[in-house]
């Protein structure tokens, strides 16, 4: 209640004299053949008076498209501004050198949230300025549904900045402690988080050095008689660096990362907890890709256990042409070691470079673009090509030395009975060493090679046209590798599948990608859309996405919708001949939709998108989400500045 | 019911807000941090003339693609007092590549820096591209989200109009 008071007494004061204001609507409506529907609609509201601005966002959203279901004020701040201080209260983002210790944001697509409600106290003069944070975040995960969080991880924090800048120089420090109240698969754990940072940067004419190091520790509450210490949990640092040189319309960045917050060969789950905190969004060290194809196989980031470097280098060639070169590798910080078949072993990578052993789950990728204008800047070009290589799983991995023992018995003793002779005592002669190589490992490997296209021309009367086309080819595969498969724990030993020659090695291939019952070694994916548009009013896109096999299980599309038919030219569908619930075969491997984007007026837009759209990986913000498909349905999406 | 919400929601929207209606409101004077490492404000940017402000991101291909006409008007107009401000809003960890891409490109406007969208949530900018045509006297002129090809004329239409000139004349740099 007190909460919409308070947002009608902000609304009121639009009509404040001299107060100003701006304001937008969002309303995102969604609704498909198999119940993916969604109805969100956010009001944000920001006034400005003198020194003091407020912003109220308040929301009804049932259900929205990823999160809960809301009807109420989701977001609101109050800054004050006076002389060299700001004072803001309520929802808090900030972020703090390049994020190792602090980088707060709202992202509704991904539905990353990891804001402070509270207080904000800052003081700014001269080259000197001093921030303050201190109040409660709750960040929550998903746990298997995909839609709706599951996981809370409650934080009361506070955090201090002293940041110093003198011309191109810049040096500053973080601290930052939390508690929290971690849930776990089963139950809650309380973890102290003490984080402290220190970062530096230097901008030059032909160069910018940027450099961040963040020295993390856990402890955890394992007893509720509060007398008793907390036991230590985890200790952890990362490192960031960065530096651009530029020459002329030429640029190369090259980034190093070490993030060591936690160690581990696999994926880390919530009950891996004391680690790296979410309040820490740090550089990935991957490209962000803005083509669909690319974005789907993109690396899943480990802001825990990672180490990796980066090159990029763009530039503009005399014609006009833009190109770009980029080259990232980052694997784990150490190489890990089955030394039975549940129990690893890692050992630190030496150096400072990341590893390419599959045992330190690697991750390469380059990518190479050109585009640019012709004809009057008319027509425009954008050529790519991009690849990259991951291991997925490290199921098991032993490479080392492995002893048989043979045992030779000698008969003593025997009797003769139903005219046979049976030995009936027997003593150990002898025992026949011998020693061999053993190499037992099996990881899942992903490697994908990708073509974006686009190509636009643009009209005198405003007309354009544009194609998009992506064109794909990928594997993902189990790699058996070596001369044994099992760990027999009685013997605590590798058991060679050959004993009789343990120098028989072998390496097997096992594709993940299947369409029923047939086995396909490469995923093809393609990707076309084309787009008419008229400037400053509409554009009209029709995609279609198209793929040959599948990881795991076959997606159902379990409606034939008008759109297919009228792209396949299926006539017999509109003269009442097909069965609109029982799909043709082909349809299953495809997707297509159509996209009328519409300029009401310049500040007000509307998007209507009809058809199915193929689900898949996507990141933004460095947080991934694994989206749906969304099948034969509408979306309406309405945005509207005032 | 729900559904009945959102049309009405979407309705109200058209009906209360179907002219510009952010017009002739002023800007607030919010201070922007400089890709070169500077500050300055809204306000000071204002001093010599019209200010076009845009909100982009290093992963927006349409921002990238409107920023090219946004450059070259930033300099045939620049003599009128005309200045183009691009607000990124790559997030800090991929500030690096900020500076990359405009000098490969040679733009020449400014670029301020808003990895955390404070700026863009204030000025309803979360929506790339979003171009806000401010006058001399700080009151908004135009706003205008998204771009296609083509649009850039209605653009280059409004800044004349911002800048007193007569829209039907040749642009200075043709």
């Amino acid at each position: 209640m007190i909460r919409k008071i308070l947002y009608f007494a902000f609304t009121s004061l639009v009509w404040a004299d001299g107060i100003d204001y701006n304001a937008a609507i969002t309303v995102n409506y969604g609704d498909s053949y198999d119940f993916y529907s969604y109805t969100e609609n956010r009001f944000d509201l920001n006034l400005f008076y003198n020194n003091v601005q407020a912003w109220v966002q308040y929301e009804y959203s049932n259900p929205p498209e990823i999160g809960f279901s809301i009807n109420d004020i989701r977001k609101f701040r109050i800054e004050y501004k006076p002389l060299d201080f700001t004072i803001k209260l309520g929802d808090i983002y900030e972020f703090w050198g390049r994020g190792l210790v602090l980088n707060q944001f709202d992202d509704q697509i991904t539905n990353f949230d990891n804001g402070t409600r509270g207080l904000f106290l800052g003081y700014s003069k001269g080259p000197f300025t001093i921030n303050h944070i201190n109040g409660n975040t709750d960040i929550w995960q998903l746990g298997n549904d995909l839609r709706i969080p599951y996981y809370k991880h409650a934080h009361n924090m506070y955090a201090n900045q002293v940041q110093y800048e003198l011309n191109s120089l810049s040096l500053g420090f973080t601290q930052l402690h939390s508690k929290e109240t971690h849930q776990k698969i089963f139950g809650e754990a309380f973890v102290n988080h003490k984080l402290n940072g220190i970062y530096a940067s230097w901008t030059g004419e032909n160069a910018d050095l940027f450099l961040e190091y963040a020295d993390k520790k856990a402890t955890e509450k394992t007893n509720i008689i509060e007398n008793i210490p907390h036991d230590t949990l985890k200790n952890g640092y990362g490192i960031y660096s960065n530096l651009n040189i530029y020459l002329g319309n030429w640029g190369l960045s090259t980034e190093y990362k070490r993030y060591a917050f936690d160690r581990g060969y696999s994926d880390f789950t919530v009950d891996d907890y004391g680690n790296q905190i979410n309040f820490q969004t740090m550089p990935t060290l991957v490209r962000e890709q803005n083509s669909t194809l690319m974005g789907r196989v993109t690396h899943q980031y480990n802001y825990n256990d990672e180490r990796g470097v980066q090159f990029a280098l763009n530039g503009t060639l005399p014609n006009g042409y833009y190109l770009l070169a980029q080259y990232s590798q980052l694997s784990r910080n150490e190489e890990w070691q089955s030394v039975t078949s549940i129990n690893w072993n890692g050992s630190t990578i030496e150096g400072y470079l990341p590893s390419s052993d599959p045992s330190a789950i690697p991750y390469w990728e380059n990518y190479q673009e050109m585009n640019g204008y012709h004809f009057d800047d008319k027509l425009y070009f954008k050529l790519g090509r991009g690849e990259n290589y991951e291991v997925l799983e490290l199921m098991r991995y032993f490479e080392g030395e492995g002893e048989s023992i043979t045992e030779n018995w000698v008969y003593t003793d025997s009797i003769e009975w139903d005219n046979g002779w049976f030995y009936t005592d027997s003593v150990l002669g002898s025992i026949d060493a011998s020693n061999y190589s053993i190499e037992a490992k099996l990881w899942q490997e992903s490697r994908s090679i990708t073509f974006p296209f686009e190509l636009s021309y643009t009209f005198d009367n405003g007309y354009s046209v544009g194609l998009n086309f992506e064109y794909q080819e990928r594997k993902i595969r189990n790699v058996t590798r070596g001369n044994a498969t099992t760990f027999n724990y009685s013997d605590s030993t590798w058991l060679l599948v050959n004993p009789e020659n343990p120098d028989t090695s072998f390496i097997v291939y096992d594709t993940q990608f299947s369409d029923g019952d047939k086995q396909y070694n490469t995923q093809f994916n393609r990707m076309i859309s084309l787009t008419l548009s008229k400037a400053s009013n509409w554009s009209v896109t029709l995609s279609h996405d198209q793929t040959n096999a599948f990881e795991g299980q076959r997606s159902i599309d379990p409606y034939y919708n008008p759109l297919e038919a009228l792209v396949y030219g299926d006539i017999k569908y509109f003269t009442g001949k097909r069965d609109k619930s029982n799909p043709p075969g082909f349809i299953q491997k495809r997707w297509v939709s159509v996209k009328i984007d519409y300029s009401l007026t310049p500040s007000q837009r509307i998007s209507v998108q009809y058809g199915s759209i193929q689900g898949g990986l996507f990141c933004s913000n460095g947080v991934c989400r694994i989206i749906p498909p969304f099948n034969d349905g509408l979306t309406i999406s309405y945005t509207a500045v005032f | 019911m729900k559904k009945y919400v959102t049309i009405l929601l979407l309705l109200t929207g058209v009906l209360l807000f179907g002219r510009e209606s952010s017009s002739g409101r002023a800007i607030p004077d919010l201070k922007i941090k400089l890709l070169n490492g500077k500050q300055t404000s809204i306000h000071d940017l204002l001093k010599d003339g019209p200010l076009l402000i845009d909100f982009w991101a290093t992963w927006c291909k349409p921002c990238k693609k409107v920023m090219k006409h946004l450059d070259r008007y930033h300099q045939a107009y620049g003599n009128h007092g005309f200045k183009v401000l691009m607000i990124n809003q790559d997030t800090p960890r991929s500030l690096g590549k900020v500076k990359s891409y405009i000098r490969s490109k040679k733009h020449t406007f400014y670029v301020g820096l808003d990895p955390n969208q404070e700026t863009a949530k204030k000025l309803n900018g979360q929506i790339m591209p979003t171009l806000i045509l401010v006058n001399r006297d700080g009151t908004i002129q135009w706003r205008h989200q998204g771009y296609v090809p083509g649009e850039e004329v209605e653009i280059e239409r409004q800044i004349r109009i911002a800048l007193g000139m007569d829209i039907q004349s040749d642009s200075p740099d043709s």
